[in-house]
């Protein structure tokens, strides 16, 4: 099953990179991650046992964009309401804008199902399940929402979402809603007129919040229809699971990312739709960096001394990402990986429930192992993401013209720079064993 | 009979796995012996039912004409001293027995099981004998039977270098036991006493220059078996090459018989001579806990470090019993039996990271704190042990060691600050064993450890617990020797 | 002369772009006296891109016009002019690579160049030009 290592049959001789082989199997149309049946079979059940959690997500961070906004005290703001639970996706269901998805439109029911019961298996009220942290864990989520607004002008200027935070213009739309928000509240807008800018960095936030729960809204039924399409034996391949992702961001590309506020049912555009903001410039390619490439040291195991140089100095050097992370102190206090880990726990396909069983502490480590697989899939992502720019961007991999294969080597050499910090976990994916 | 029973229930047990004719099972030579073991250690709880607590001097005696001719008989007794160690030894060959694969590297089996098991309770069976002997001669015979037993413990299921270590311990401990036997005889000539009984012998007649030599000699041989430095050298190479249970017993009972005879015999038999040698036993013990502590610090095994911790740790023993208050008396006995116990758990712990992650050295290890890929339990308890052998209040630790700094103090101040300087550099080491090997990240290369079953668990747990209980109720420690160490410091 | 949207109407391999411009509400604008560079996809172009991908962006016509705008340059390049230069700005507001000697628009070829209009220059291109580095 392993695909050619060997320099594709090109004009153009074979890389001398340090990771040449990763490089010629992208140039053959292969991803980062080894094309072998177990790798399939840990990357399809991870995007089964992520959408799951992952429509949650996106309808909590919506739920808290556009309802609970700027709410001083939001002790229940994970606490989604009704409507949004039941709220049709836009990419499955009967309804959708383009069915991605064959399943329905509205909460999945397994999502139902652990809402209702918990770990605990139980019917008890929200609020106790809420309190005993037997739950979706919304942190995760707001961790990455976190990251991509605290690493803000990334794929400038192709990215103008974030430009867009800081003109009038926004402001003026943020000034309507926190009038209308917190009218009749003569401390909030009292404070408002103190310290207007804390309340604009807030609204940037939300901004982030929706703009995160729209991204993912797309990529929940992109990982269920892969997870049933292999249930159903029509994907054979990590490759073709590289390939449904790339035909996905390309078809969904266009989707437009926006912020809308509802105040007492009338809803106020932060963020019109007009602006003409797209889900692979303002969202996915954003996400990618943030969140599997950047994000920010965690506290936890390890302390960082940024005064001795263990913190880069300028932000596009960090490498806390999934991409890189240390996964085996998941399960730790600290490490927000954990929550999500804790998440997919959950929904784990019963194939891979009982392959962890076989590897090193079985049901013990799981969550450990699942991180592990978990970081293979996102490489499988990220692959996906450097084949769709490579193939929107620069030329096709049979291209016939020498000058334009170097072009795309040289594109594929400047992402696998990347991860050449020892860091990267690039080189421990290729090997079967680590898990 | 309770006596007897004490050392002849583990004699057969040893005989029965060692030398029934049949096929034994290795689950069923572990069954035997920890049957028989358990039946010693109840038959301990029983004699602490029994015990006498306001009875001066021996208890429970039985005496047995053996070969009078020699001086020779068989007699056995109980007091304050000798019962917490009887427990101890007791307790510890339970826990042995009931888990003898600790510190094996991982998918090793235990190799010549029965042999093991019957040696374990041999060994137990002359160390409880030596314990209770009243009889000179009986004291050496069993504190002979120890050696050959040892020997091959080392030398059988040893590491690499076992043979070395081995061959070590016996020069040193033959040596021991020459100038034991030679101290032991010239008494007996001396005094002319009718016997080798313990009783019978009067050395007030004797010469003071005789007295010395003979104390010297008994020093010597009792220092070896401590030891106190510069006697030391065969420990840390024994403890290290032996396996891991088999360095428990050398660490938590057959190091006990060392400052036991240096109490029973030489303090016991020449107490006007110990106290004019006593301000150079203090400065030994000075010497032995800096010495010990310092050459931990430097250490980057484990083992070896708690090795020398352990040479340090008898140096307290040492001091308390030179200062020979009621007190520091009292605090010697605990001491005692907080170091057995302490290092049975630090060598118990060390040797399950062993068993799981194949190495004991700092450099290697890394992060065992972690949750789920890590030993978080085993950790835990290495942490707890080592704030144990610290020092640190609310465990038995402490308590046996601020009684002998309380104790020792008035009689030797200059010696017991320097101790106490000692207890210090204790963190010291254990800080960096710490932080090497429990807190950092795991190594994502080569941390796929085996998980620690729940039943390895137990011994750990035990020791804890008592640990801990006899830090918070340590009158359960104290009550057995008190009137015992008020008995020995009175004699000056 | 015609302008630039007489001319793309009346030619058959421009009918997806005409109606993506159409849909996007772009018509008036590339009406205006401009002048206007405009990198004309073929069809053929459009129908390289993934399935889904003209779905939903024609169901959102901002973003529809975002890409189609990415297509046009402020000013009137010709051949002669572009060979000249190694990028020129976008009225999407982003850059365009170019490498017009060997008449390449980013990763598209200009097949048919110099396409006269009275509000602009219209150079006709095989590919779909994404924004991007």
């Amino acid at each position: 099953m392993t695909q050619t290592l060997e320099a594709p049959k090109t004009k153009i001789p074979p890389s001398t990179h340090p990771l040449a082989e990763i490089i010629h199997r992208l140039e053959a149309g292969g991803t980062m991650l080894p094309d072998t049946p177990e790798n399939l079979m840990q990357i399809i059940g991870l995007y089964k046992a992520y959408a799951v959690p992952m429509d949650f997500y996106w309808r909590d961070l919506l739920y808290i964009a556009e309802q609970v906004f700027l709410n001083p005290l939001p002790w229940n703001k994970y606490l989604i309401s009704d409507e949004y639970l039941d709220r049709e996706n836009k990419y499955s269901g009967d309804n959708a804008d383009l069915r991605i998805w064959r399943g329905c439109g509205d909460a999945h029911p397994e999502l139902r199902e652990f809402m209702a019961q918990g770990e605990l298996k139980k019917d008890l009220p929200t609020i106790l399940h809420h309190l005993w942290h037997d739950r979706i864990n919304m942190e995760f989520a707001e961790e990455c929402m976190r990251s991509m607004l605290w690493h803000r002008d990334m794929y400038k200027p192709w990215n103008q979402f974030d430009g867009f935070l800081d003109t009038d213009e926004y402001k003026q739309n943020c000034d309507r809603a926190i009038n209308a928000y917190f009218k009749g509240n003569p401390v909030m807008l009292g404070l408002y007129k103190l310290f207007p800018d804390m309340f604009y960095e807030q609204c940037r936030q939300m901004s982030y919040y929706s703009n995160l729960g729209l991204f993912w809204e797309v990529m929940a039924p992109v990982f269920f229809e892969m997870s049933d399409l292999y249930d159903e034996g029509k994907m054979t391949s990590v490759p073709a699971a590289m390939d449904f992702l790339v035909n996905g961001i390309f078809a969904i590309a266009g989707r437009p990312i926006y912020h809308h506020v509802y105040i007492k049912g009338e809803c106020f555009e932060i963020i019109p739709k007009s602006k003409g903001f797209t889900w692979l410039y303002e969202a996915a390619l954003p996400y990618v960096e943030a969140v599997f490439y950047r994000t920010a040291p965690f506290r936890g195991t390890k302390s960082y001394n940024a005064q001795a140089g263990q913190v880069p100095d300028a932000q596009p050097d960090f490498h806390y990402g999934v991409l890189y992370a240390d996964k085996f102190p998941v399960g730790t206090a600290g490490i927000p990986p954990t929550f999500l880990a804790q998440d997919m726990l959950h929904f784990l396909p019963d194939y891979l429930v009982e392959y962890y069983k076989q590897h090193c502490r079985g049901e013990g480590d799981t969550i450990v192992q699942l991180a592990v697989s978990f970081q293979r899939s996102m490489y499988c992502v990220t692959s996906a993401v450097i084949q769709a720019l490579r193939a929107a961007l620069l030329y096709p991999l049979d291209d016939e013209d020498p000058d334009h294969l170097m072009a795309n080597r040289q594109f594929f050499e400047a992402q696998m720079d990347r991860f050449l910090r020892p860091e990267a976990r690039i080189r421990d994916i290729q090997n079967q064993e680590y898990r | 009979m309770i006596l007897s029973a004490l050392i002849l229930v583990p004699l057969l047990g040893s005989l029965i796995v060692g030398f029934y004719p049949g096929v034994i099972s290795l689950a069923l030579s572990r069954s035997i012996t920890i049957g028989f073991a358990s039946i010693s250690l109840l038959l301990t709880i029983a004699t602490g039912v029994m015990f006498d607590l306001s009875h001066i001097g021996l208890q429970m005696q039985e005496f047995l004409p053996w070969l009078p001719d020699l001086g020779l008989n068989y007699s056995l007794a109980i007091d304050g001293l000798s019962f917490p160690l009887v427990a101890l030894t007791n307790l510890l060959t339970v826990l042995l027995a009931f888990n003898s694969s600790v510190g094996l590297k991982p998918g090793e089996d235990l190799k010549r099981p029965r042999l093991f098991y019957s040696l374990l309770l041999l060994v137990n069976s002359g160390v409880i004998g030596a314990f209770l002997a009243q009889n000179l001669m009986l004291f050496f015979l069993f504190y002979e039977v120890e050696l050959i037993p040892f020997y091959l413990l080392i030398v059988i299921w040893g590491s690499a270098k076992r043979e070395y270590a081995a061959t070590k311990f016996l020069i040193y401990t033959a040596l021991s036991g020459v100038l034991i036997l030679a101290a032991f005889l010239a008494m007996n000539w001396l005094t002319g006493a009718a016997s080798f009984e313990y009783g019978a012998i009067d050395t007030t007649d004797l010469s003071r220059n005789t007295q010395l030599v003979l104390l010297a000699l008994l020093l010597v041989g009792f220092g070896i078996k401590t030891p106190l430095v510069p006697l030391h050298s065969w420990l840390p190479d024994a403890y290290v090459e032996s396996s891991a249970p088999v360095s428990i017993m050398l660490g938590g009972i057959l190091s006990k018989l060392g400052t036991y005879g240096i109490i029973r015999f030489a303090v016991g038999l020449f107490p006007e001579t110990w106290v004019s040698v006593a301000p150079v036993m203090a400065t030994i013990a000075a010497i032995t806990v800096i010495y010990g502590s310092f050459c931990a610090i430097a250490q980057t095994d484990m083992k070896r470090m708690v090795a020398y911790s352990s040479i340090g740790h008898m140096g307290y023993i040492i001091l308390g019993t030179a200062a020979l208050t009621p007190l520091s008396m009292i605090g010697v006995i605990s001491q005692m039996v907080a170091h057995g116990l302490i290092l049975a758990l630090l060598f118990y712990l060390i040797g399950m990271i062993e068993s799981k992650v194949g190495t004991r050295e700092l450099e290697l290890l890394n992060g065992l704190l972690n949750p789920i890929r890590g030993l978080p339990m085993i950790s835990a308890l290495l942490i707890l042990g080592a704030m144990a052998s610290a020092g640190i209040p609310g465990m038995v630790g402490f308590v046996a060691e601020f009684m002998v700094f309380q104790g020792s103090f008035a009689a030797f101040p200059v010696q017991t600050l320097i101790t106490i300087l000692g207890t210090a550099l204790t963190a010291v080491y254990f800080v960096i064993l710490l932080n090497q090997t429990c807190f950092g990240k795991l190594d994502t290369k080569s941390s796929y450890y085996a998980p620690v079953a729940r039943w390895e668990y137990m011994p750990a747990f035990i020791l804890t617990a008592v640990i801990i209980f006899l830090g918070i109720q340590p009158s359960w420690l104290v009550r057995w020797s008190q009137v015992t160490s008020d008995a020995i410091a009175f004699v000056m | 002369m015609p302008n630039i949207v007489e001319i793309a109407v009346s030619d058959d391999r421009f009918s997806t772009l005409v109606t993506a411009v159409q849909v996007a509400g772009l018509v008036e604008a590339l009406q205006s006296p401009g002048p206007f560079t405009v990198f004309a996809p073929l069809n053929s172009a459009f129908e390289k891109l993934p399935p889904g991908t003209i779905t939903s962006l024609v169901q959102n016509p901002p973003q529809l016009g975002r890409i189609l705008t990415y297509h046009v340059v402020s000013g009137k390049y010709t051949k002669a002019d572009l060979e000249k230069l190694s990028e020129v700005t976008s009225l999407e507001g982003t850059t365009i690579r170019l490498n017009f000697k060997k008449n390449e628009v980013k990763n598209a070829t200009a097949v048919l160049t110099d396409i006269e209009a009275t509000n602009g220059i219209i150079h006709v291109i095989d590919n779909v030009i994404l924004m991007g580095p």
